[in-house]
């Protein structure tokens, strides 16, 4: 076995070192070349493909209705909203609009799959920085989620709830009462955990200031999602270019203008009491009617053709995630292309970590949100 | 003026605008200069006799999107790079996959995959059933060979 992270003198005073990418700090199989002159980087490059799949090819070689799993597996924290993305544009290319209860189903799931997958952040943000407690909190809170998910669709993590024009099951009474009461004592739960943060002096004194990302950078590198608007851009795509039924509920963009890693912070958490506001309303709002579209009846489901180009646009929990289908008329999609937004904010890892100490580092790329299903894929 | 080749409309209305290859730096520069600020995205697509490489590009202040699509037959496209910094690593991922050379990308090295992979997965001629095994080196770099070798 080859020793990979040892260190290499580079003339100058400066060193080489291999962070990761089995490393606790790196959230999955991140790879950081780095040079240090003394605790200081100097430059950093991420290496990155150790979790890749391929799953765009994988995607052609399927029927539209499977490639669903394989979106499941990209942001596996966050899985409801990957399969919102892509049906969204399978839908629109293959015409088979969903009916408007299965919108509203949507929604609810796809923003207690946000909630779910801000928890993970917040609990492994705490980690980087050496604070274990605000962890298990933040499990214990999404275990709850978890529990509604595997009641309404049998799995916790790699869903597979929602099909091409419909979802797999309906909501019954037990499971709208479970979120029912989810929404009610979460915003509690959820300012136990806030405060575990912010009333820690050393907490805020490691983030204050530290990973100034301006907006200009971060328009010209591609960001979005939390990290953009934390940089005091007011933009998301379910405000942008309403999606399912975002239009209809009433919500706020959380914003910062301080640009820091605090600001990030602050967005995530204001967003998921934002997703609360959401699944109140929506959970009164959900109309009656059929759950899946009788055009696309599981039988029929492989049967499905595709023509044509269409790009549509999601608001993950990490950012702007896009979905483009290429259709020839066949069964299968003749090419697949995902817009991951964590690839695109890791790429300004090398801005923001320039001149920082290496223990600052690990706090930026806690704060970028990285998931490597996703940023791999 | 930039020439456009063909102008149309997607399935989800977005307006995709055709231009050919010489023009392409011109158009996104002229496209820039009009607000649209955000490179999203950059996909090749293996028209089998051709290759097509589309660019996805909005205004964050106007909420405009536009597709601009252009062909190439020698697998060789002109790099964004000098005008948006994200198409440095999406066109390093469709060198990876998909075999486009960006002329005048600062760092044209493969994304994903080990330097020496056989091949561009994401094209329609790559052959499946070919193994291949990743390796690593002393230095921790990723390599890849046709037999499994000692690491296996």
């Amino acid at each position: 076995m080859t020793e990979i992270t040892k260190s290499k003198d580079l003339g100058n005073g400066w060193v080489e070192l291999n962070i990761g990418p089995q490393h606790p700090s790196t959230h999955g199989v991140l790879r950081l070349k780095v040079k240090l002159d003394g605790e200081i980087i100097r430059e950093v490059e991420p290496v990155i493909g150790y979790l890749h799949r391929n799953a765009e090819k994988i995607c052609e070689l399927d029927y539209y209705c499977d490639s669903l799993i394989y979106f499941d597996r990209m942001d596996y924290v966050g899985a409801m909203n990957m399969e919102v993305g892509y049906l969204e544009a399978a839908e629109k290319l293959l015409g088979i609009p969903p009916p408007e209860r299965v919108k509203w189903i949507r929604v609810i799931m796809a923003e207690l799959s946000r909630i779910a997958a801000h928890l993970v952040w917040a609990g492994a943000f705490g980690l980087d920085l050496g604070m274990l407690t605000p962890f298990f909190y933040c499990f214990i809170e999404r275990e709850k989620i978890l529990r509604v998910f595997t009641e309404t669709c049998g799995s916790r993590q790699e869903t597979n709830y929602m099909s091409i024009g419909g979802v797999y099951q309906d909501f019954n009474d037990k499971i709208v009462y479970d979120i029912e009461e989810f929404i009610e004592q979460f915003p509690a739960k959820l300012e136990v955990i806030f405060n575990a943060y912010v009333k820690n002096d050393i907490f805020i004194s490691r983030n204050k200031g530290i990973g100034i990302l301006e907006p200009e950078v971060a328009i010209s590198y591609g960001v979005t999602g939390p990290m953009l608007r934390a940089s005091g851009i007011d933009y998301d795509v379910r405000k942008a270019e309403p999606y399912l039924v975002y239009d209809k509920v009433n919500f706020d963009i959380p914003v910062s203008y301080k640009k820091d890693n605090l600001a990030r912070f602050l967005v995530r958490f204001e967003e998921m009491r934002q997703s609360i506001k959401i699944i109140g309303q929506a959970i009164k709002k959900i109309p009656d009617g059929p759950y899946f579209n009788p055009k696309a009846k599981k039988s029929l489901m492989i049967r499905l053709r595709g023509e044509g180009e269409t790009y549509a646009r999601t608001e993950s929990p990490k950012g702007e995630f896009g979905v483009y289908l290429v259709g020839d008329g066949g069964v299968k999609p003749y090419r697949v292309r995902v817009r991951s937004p964590s690839f695109k904010n890791l790429s300004v890892l090398p801005v923001l970590a320039k001149d920082v100490m290496i223990a600052d580092m690990v706090a930026i790329s806690g704060t970028i949100d990285l998931v490597f299903g996703e940023v791999d894929r | 003026m930039v020439e456009i080749l063909e102008e149309s409309r997607g399935k989800d209305g977005r307006r995709i605008l055709k231009v050919a290859r010489e023009n392409l730096v011109a158009l996104m520069a002229n496209l820039k200069d009009q607000g649209f600020d955000h490179l999203s995205l950059i996909t090749g697509v293996d028209r089998k006799d051709r290759l097509e490489v589309v660019y996805h590009i909005h205004s964050l202040k106007k909420n405009e999107y536009i597709v601009v699509k252009t062909e190439t037959l020698d697998e060789r496209v002109p790099s964004l790079t000098s005008l948006y910094d994200s198409a440095n690593w999406d066109e390093r991922e469709q060198y990876d996959l998909m075999g486009i050379i960006f002329e005048g990308h600062p760092n044209l090295k493969r994304m994903f995959l080990p330097e020496n992979w056989a091949g561009h997965p994401l094209r329609k001629n790559y052959d499946l059933l070919k193994v291949q095994y990743i390796n690593m080196d002393e230095n921790g770099e990723d390599y890849a060979t046709f037999d499994s070798g000692d690491g296996w």
